[in-house]
């Protein structure tokens, strides 16, 4: 009991090392203030302006960020900022990046997007950056109470953000189907996390995991409810099976730069604040929490890549396909208190697919027609005799996403299952391998649709013009799916330096 | 640390009925978000599983004599009535759209 109480650190006011380990979140969240009120003096032909004021305030967190990751290794604050309320550390900083570039590229995308769709409202950036603030809190996250705060805050801007096209009944469909889904799954959350504050005492992760590692709390089954309570809520954050009935039709009814957003950046948000609880925070429950991260990631694997089969919407297809990749990132958790490896490979995996993810919804969404967007396998047919450079960009990030080499992808599954080996999981590395295996069809069907001969009495799309914009965007993905595949040890390098500096230690 | 001078700390026995009856109203949230097909309801329904919540963190908080439980409630109670906010209005733009207030109505995306 006395090691417990000489933990907690002493109350003091917040002092300007706690600012500063905030500073990217400040000056984001500062930014979406601002926004809004620039909204109103801004005329709406000069809309551009906003997304170009976001993409400096982006820049400027960006910054903060790297400047941050090598402060937080030179002063390390082990118990975390703000009464260790947050963690300032180089796996928070790891994902703020990952989650500041999914971010700028979106931005960069959405105008030429919106204007398309006739959707071009200014509060569209505002959403967009508390969204990326609310994910990069969750991503530091150390205390149950911001973890919860930061989810809300995130889910609450994409709900609106889904529903963005105000008349269309689908994105208004979308937008209720993840609300109503994700204020469940909120309460599951919360109720696990009520359950862990009444067995162990505390809401804050590093005395949480004290005092489980102590003996203080027992391990008993209202601890493991909670721990499990948790993992439900966490899993459908990241669009795992069971919990991913949401995913197909959020994806598919919100505007597409919308699901572009958040099919990256709510899964590296979530997945970050996932391995902080489960691998550092509930290290010593193990045994207990790796036989449902598990189950999960079995049916996530099998369910995702077989209900992506028979899909015939491009977006719908991603969905399926981001329910399936869910399940190779949490291979990565599973294995990840037995070997470094696990949680390297899985941020690695993250950085790899928000990168190939995000290419492949930024050409969705600039080859998108006027009102409506051309996701169907049927309106790709022939692209690549159309536009021969955005349809080898996809070709690339469907092999990326297949798990082909030499791109990122490849290195984020060798990475995974290497560390499943290493840890003794063999059979979920077999499962991973076998289900890779199927998905190679439903990615290369795309590949092949948009390489065939068009229908000569098809009728032709109006595929838009590439900009200038939608094209920088493609070509930096396409070149970071690229450089990650073949100089691994770029991105692996950072990966172990987050991997080591992931806080709470105990 | 439990027993201290604060008469109005919770007995031990008078807690495991508190998170009975959290436990109960969770699990009519659930039920009520599975059954129920008017969105409103289904709305109440989450509504009751965050309240249940709130109950189960603040009878924790007394029963350990912590104050974090009960700012965890007051953060729920925030939180809730912003998710609120949102949801009466998706549902009012749904409705003007000209929709049937029906849960299963919304099908336009179907494999």
């Amino acid at each position: 009991m006395m090691a417990l109480l000489a933990a907690v650190p002493t109350l003091t006011p917040p002092t300007g090392s706690d600012i500063v380990g905030l500073l990217p979140e400040v000056i984001l969240g500062g930014a979406f203030v601002i926004l809004l009120l620039l909204d109103l003096i801004t005329p709406a032909s000069r809309r551009t302006w906003l997304a170009a004021f976001s993409v400096v305030a982006i820049v400027a967190a960006f910054g903060t960020t790297v400047w941050g990751w090598f402060d937080a290794y030179n002063n390390p604050h082990v118990h975390g900022v703000f009464f260790g309320a947050f963690a300032y550390d180089r796996f928070g900083l790891f994902i703020n990046g990952v989650l500041l570039t999914s971010a700028l590229l979106v931005v960069v995308i959405s105008p030429q997007y919106l204007n398309r769709r006739g959707l071009h409202y200014g509060e569209y950036y505002s959403l967009i950056l508390a969204a990326t603030t609310g994910m990069m809190l969750l991503a530091g996250a150390a205390s149950l109470m911001v973890i919860f705060l930061s989810v809300e805050l995130l889910s609450i801007s994409l709900y609106i953000l889904s529903g963005f096209s105000r008349t269309d009944e689908r994105s208004q469909e979308a937008a209720l189907k993840y609300l109503l889904l994700g204020g469940f799954a909120s309460a599951f959350l919360l109720y696990g996390m009520a359950l862990v504050y009444g067995e162990t005492g505390h809401t804050q992760l590093e005395q949480i995991a004290i005092a489980i590692h102590s003996g203080i709390a027992t391990v008993d089954p209202l601890l493991l409810i909670g721990v499990v309570l948790m993992l439900v809520g966490f899993a459908f954050k990241v669009s795992a099976a069971p919990f991913h009935m949401w995913t197909p039709d959020v994806y598919q009814g919100a505007p597409t730069s919308v699901t572009a957003f958040m099919s990256v950046a709510t899964k590296v948000a979530a997945f970050a604040a996932l391995i902080r609880v489960f691998s550092f925070a509930f290290p010593d429950l193990y045994p207990q929490w790796q036989t449902a991260v598990v189950f999960v990631c079995i049916l996530s694997m099998v369910w995702g890549n077989l209900a992506a089969l028979s899909q015939t919407s491009l977006k719908r297809m991603l969905a399926y396909s981001g329910i399936a990749q869910a399940g190779y990132i949490l291979i990565g958790v599973a294995s990840s208190p037995h070997d470094a490896g696990g949680t390297i490979g899985a941020l690695f995996y993250l950085a790899a697919y928000s990168l190939t993810n995000l290419g492949a919804f930024a050409v969705i969404t600039i080859m998108s027609g006027r009102g409506e967007d051309l996701d169907r396998y049927a309106s790709i047919r022939g692209l690549a005799h159309r536009r021969p450079y955005v349809a080898a960009a996809m070709a690339l990030f469907m092999l990326s996403l297949a798990g082909f080499p030499p791109t990122a992808g490849f290195f984020g599954k060798f990475l995974v299952f290497s560390a499943a080996i290493k840890s003794g999981l063999m059979p979920l590395a077999l499962w991973g391998i076998a289900t890779s295996a199927v998905s190679i069809f439903y990615y290369l069907r795309v590949v092949l649709l948009m390489y065939a001969k068009p229908d000569a009495d098809a009728k032709s799309y109006e595929w838009s013009k590439t900009t200038v914009s939608g094209g920088a965007v493609v070509a930096f993905t396409t070149a970071g799916t690229l450089v990650f595949g073949v100089f691994v040890t770029l991105l692996y390098t950072v990966a172990t330096a987050a991997q080591q500096g992931a806080l709470p230690r105990l | 640390m439990i027993l201290s001078a604060d008469p109005f700390l919770l007995a031990p026995d008078a807690f495991p009925p508190l998170l009975g009856l959290s436990a109960l109203l969770f699990s009519i949230g659930v039920a009520g978000v599975l059954v129920r097909r008017n969105p409103l309801v289904v709305f109440m329904s989450i509504e009751l599983m965050l309240n249940a919540v709130n109950l189960a963190f603040i009878s924790f908080g007394r029963f350990l004599n912590s104050e974090e439980g009960q700012i965890f409630a007051f953060m729920v109670i925030v939180v809730a009535a912003a998710e609120v906010v949102v949801g009466l209005a998706l549902i009012t733009q749904i409705f003007r759209i000209g929709r049937r207030l029906d849960v299963d109505d919304l099908n336009e995306m179907k494999l």
